[in-house]
């Protein structure tokens, strides 16, 4: 293997291909970066076994070849070096990096010995612009669980129907789901569940990416490929059954109220400061205006022994004068998401779930269990 | 067999035999009869377990010349007179059966002088009867020598252990006198070797000293006594948890000065303890009992180690109050114990105080010999420092530092310890915060715990669970307790866990206790676990709200949620001092 390329285009791409690389693995080979000659181009690649994730950088290839060297050392070296030509050649197990007077010798390790990545050629296929897939899973993959009880749990359900690409995950207490548009429509119905730690690592490529984005499912439903311009990122997939989520979804309220997003979101975080002693526990009262007051919206919160404050703001309130606490981090996980200027939150009992979605959009709905307390 | 009277003989024989047990038995009640005399050193010398020879002097009011013989008589005593006696016993022994039944089983001797007669009495007996007697002179007090006890009760006597075993029961009984009262010097002598000498300063720490050693004398909390004249009054010392024995014979209790075993008050005190020691670990204690003697019985059994108490929950609940509000006004952060470094154990050994000593023999010279040993410590606080947090050790522990050196804490046990309090604190006030599951958890339990859970399903909503039978051996839970929420782990397969496990304490029986154990496992299953990286906001905030915790020391469970590496012991290890 011998080739030039870029420094900058270097260190992106290990950059990029560095957030697969095993940190803790029993597999030592994880911990390094698969360097390859790949269609006149120089492909990396790094894999955790969950994810791995490819990156192509643009160079002049002399002579083809693959090995694997550290992740880390690589990196740590490409990122030192001058912005100039780096000329890698490998002789035997050991790869020679030079540019301008800087030189450097790494043994690698022998790339068949590589974990393979996995070929996805045929099944499901589907295009979704690049812009609708990361605000998708922005506002959908944090209310995944972080631990794995429950496995599924901490997937992204994705759904492909007609042009529809309908994302929805919960944890044990609240529920997210946007549909998004696809390109062109698929055929049938398809399932999967994603691991959120892969769409998370997906959606950091994704403000870069103009072209849209291709996504394979395995026929066997097992490993799921995005393809973008210069990347791939492989996942496998989570194995088990969703949750049917769609009756977890209240279909009525008694109470709809309609508030500025970034002013419920500030009034929450205030209330989330004395919040902390208490469980979190913010409490919302809803108040409907008459012809000339408008409806109110009062956040409070209230810990034992600490203190207690309280904040309102203007709401439209439709319905009967309700009330209904949550925990003030969900809350805030979701109004911070929201970009639309206005949400409507919808409620029924203090003891039914609440309902929040963004005035002006219909492809979002977000589910919040409330908290039980005294009044 | 035809019906007949027993012989006197025998008789006495029987009724010895409730009274004495073994050599021990003798050393209790010669050492009572000391104390009922006033005697203010009391010596103890045994040979052979005490099966050989047994010998109790005093320096007490002593019997006069004339009543001697009385007082080898059955039921001759001078400590009560009448019944109404009876009901307000305060010396120790009043039934007039002690010397009568050693008398019975073995050759005694007594040797006494009061103050006002001119000579003292000798007095030998063989088998009560007497075989020598004579007018010899000694100071004030008596000797009583018991030899070849149980000579003519071979059967008792081939219940007898070893002599080692025997000299052992001795050496406990003459302990527990020697906390009952700590003004009277007690020497016990076992096979000629001095085995206890206690100071007799009447300072319960000093005596503590003797027998558990400086080192856990001077970490004995002292119970103050409550000083309104309730009654039962409660003192003592008692033991920190973190010098918890292995067994429960580190507890001494004492009725109105009376050494009694009591199961009542021992559980009192296991019970104070409650989530401060490990399981299996029993705490030290030294408990002194005042209580208006109309309000116990003494009199229930021979040798008076059993007690009856008229209202046994009131002592229970005195004792319990008294060292539970000891424990938590002082309780140290264990010290962390260097293995490597030998010299770097702090033992503050009085070694001055003992050169100073003047060798006048004088009794209150015995005092400067053990200078009060709480002026070596420094009076722990129940709050801990504030703490700058540094980082997190293998995920499990964080390491902060303080005014006085390194803190490790565990953040499982902290965390467990902070949670246990909200939750206990939200129940009292009844104010259990809930948080709501979206989607219901069906939970399978066990035949058995679905009874519990069936009958217990009110209680369980207090603490925040909201359960519905869901069909047979099935709940359907629809929500959980707030501090259970802040894991997400906790709506599934954890929360079944949690719930187990409470289903499990609460068919352990309702006796007592249970909230506790409920409130314990929720904390235990709501905190942050070992091996869970936290960032630095989160160890801060642990930190914080530990800081506020009443009882920061330790985890529901007893395991202490931090140990100290003071500064003194790093620059002593890195050889700056």
């Amino acid at each position: 293997m011998r080739l030039t390329c870029r420094q900058e285009n270097l260190a992106k791409g290990l950059g990029i291909v560095g957030r697969a690389v095993a940190t803790r693995s029993t597999l030592p080979i994880t911990n390094n970066v698969l360097l390859a000659t790949d269609g006149g181009r120089l492909k990396l690649s790094a894999t955790n076994l969950e994810i791995a994730l490819s990156y192509w950088v643009g160079g002049n290839i002399e002579e083809d070849g693959a090995i694997t060297v550290p992740a880390r050392l690589l990196t740590d070296f490409v990122n030192t070096l001058p912005a100039d030509n780096v000329l890698m050649a490998l002789n035997g197990k050991s790869l020679k990096l030079q540019c301008l007077r800087f030189e450097a010798k790494m043994s690698g390790v022998d790339a068949e010995d590589f974990p393979p990545i996995p070929k996805i050629a045929d099944g499901l296929d589907a295009r979704i612009a690049s812009e609708a897939l990361h605000q998708a899973i922005s506002q959908v993959a944090f209310a995944a669980a972080a631990e794995d009880t429950r496995p599924v749990l901490t997937g992204v359900h994705a759904e492909f129907e007609g042009s529809n690409l309908t994302l929805a995950a919960a944890d044990g207490f609240r529920l997210a789901v946007y549909k998004a548009q696809l390109l062109s429509p698929v055929e049938g119905k398809t399932g999967v569940i994603i691991p959120a730690k892969a769409l998370s690592e997906l959606s950091r490529l994704l403000p870069e990416q103009e072209e849209s984005v291709e996504i394979t499912v395995s026929p066997s439903k097992s490993q799921v490929l995005f393809r973008l311009k210069d990347a791939e990122l492989v996942s496998q997939l989570i194995q088990g059954t969703f949750p049917n989520y769609s009756q977890l979804i209240p279909q009525s309220s008694t109470c709809r109220a309609v508030v500025n997003t970034s002013e419920f979101l500030k009034a929450t975080r205030t209330a989330s400061i004395f919040a902390r002693d208490a469980s979190g526990i913010v409490r919302l009262v809803l108040t409907s205006g008459s012809e000339a007051t408008p409806g109110k919206l009062t956040i409070s919160a209230r810990a034992e022994e600490v203190g207690e404050n309280m904040g309102e703001i203007d709401a439209m309130v439709k319905g009967e004068a309700s009330k209904i606490a949550f925990n003030a981090k969900y809350l805030t996980d979701v109004l911070s998401v929201i970009k639309e200027g206005q949400v409507a939150l919808e409620i029924t009992t203090p003891s039914s779930p609440g309902l929040l979605r963004p005035v002006g959009s219909e492809g979002y709905v977000h589910v919040v269990m409330p908290m039980f307390v005294q009044w | 067999m035809p019906i007949q009277v027993l012989s006197p003989d025998l008789v006495s024989k029987i009724a010895a035999g409730e009274v004495i047990e073994r050599p021990a038995s003798v050393v209790k009640e010669l050492i009572e009869n000391s104390l009922d005399a006033g005697a203010s050193q009391i010596t103890v010398e045994v040979r052979g377990g005490g099966i050989t020879l047994l010998r109790v002097t005093d320096n007490g009011c002593g019997i006069p010349a004339g009543e001697v013989d009385v007082a080898f008589q059955r039921h001759a005593t001078s400590k009560i007179t009448s019944l109404e006696d009876l009901e307000k016993i305060s010396s120790l022994g009043f039934r007039g059966e002690a010397l009568p039944s050693i008398a019975s089983v073995s050759l005694v001797e007594l040797f006494t002088q009061t103050a006002d007669d001119a000579a003292g009495a000798f007095l030998s007996l063989k088998g009560g009867e007497v075989i020598e007697r004579m007018a010899r002179g000694r100071p004030r007090g008596a000797t009583i020598t018991v030899r070849n006890l149980f000579y003519n009760v071979p059967a008792r006597r081939k219940f007898l252990k070893s002599w080692a075993t025997e000299s052992s029961h001795i050496s406990a009984v003459v302990s527990e006198y020697a906390l009952a009262y700590p003004e009277v010097r007690f020497t016990l002598y076992i096979e000629s070797r001095v085995s206890l000498r206690t100071p007799g300063s009447g300072s319960l720490r000093d005596a503590a000293v003797e027998l558990y050693g400086l080192e856990l004398a001077q970490e004995l909390i002292e119970i103050a006594p409550n000083d309104q004249d309730v009654s039962p009054k409660v003192g003592g010392l008692i033991g920190p948890p973190q010098a918890a024995r292995s067994n429960r014979g580190y507890m001494s209790f004492f009725l109105n000065r009376r050494w009694i075993r009591s199961p009542v008050l021992a559980y009192a005190v296991e019970e104070a303890y409650h989530g401060l020691l490990m399981t299996g670990r029993h705490p030290v204690a030294i408990l002194n009992i005042t209580l208006d003697p109309t309000e116990v019985d003494v009199n229930v059994h021979p040798t008076k180690a059993e007690v009856r108490f008229r209202n046994e929950h009131i002592v229970f609940a005195a004792a319990q109050k008294a060292v539970r509000a000891a424990l938590v006004a002082r309780m140290p952060v264990p010290q962390m114990e260097v293995p490597a470094a030998a010299p770097l154990k702090l033992s503050p050994l009085p070694i001055q105080g003992v050169l100073k000593a003047s060798p006048s023999g004088d009794d209150n010279s015995v005092d400067s010999l053990f200078p009060s040993p709480t002026s070596h410590i420094r009076p722990p606080t129940s709050q801990i420092p504030i703490l700058r947090v540094l980082g997190q050790v293998s995920n499990c522990y964080i390491i902060a530092e303080g005014p006085e050196g390194v803190y490790l804490i565990d953040q499982h046990a902290a965390h467990e310890r902070v949670l246990f309090e909200k939750v206990h604190s939200q129940r009292a006030r009844q104010q259990v915060e809930e948080q709501g599951l979206l989607e219901p958890f069906v939970l399978e339990v066990s035949p058995q715990q679905q009874d519990i859970l069936n009958a217990e399903v009110d209680n369980l909503k207090a603490y925040g669970f909201a359960l519905e039978p869901f069909g047979d051996k099935s709940f359907l839970v629809r929500s959980i307790p707030a501090v259970l929420a802040t894991s997400s782990k906790n709506s599934g397969q954890g929360l079944a866990e949690a719930l187990k496990e409470i289903a499990d304490a609460l068919a352990e029986g309702r006796r007592t206790g249970w909230e506790e154990r409920i409130e314990a496992s929720l904390a235990c299953h709501g905190a942050v676990k070992a091996g869970q990286s936290l960032d630095p906001e989160e160890m801060r905030e642990l930190v914080r709200l530990l800081e506020k915790a009443a009882m920061p020391r330790t985890c529901p469970h007893g395991r202490p949620t931090m140990v100290h590496l003071s500064a003194s012991q790093l620059e002593k290890e890195f050889g700056r001092r």
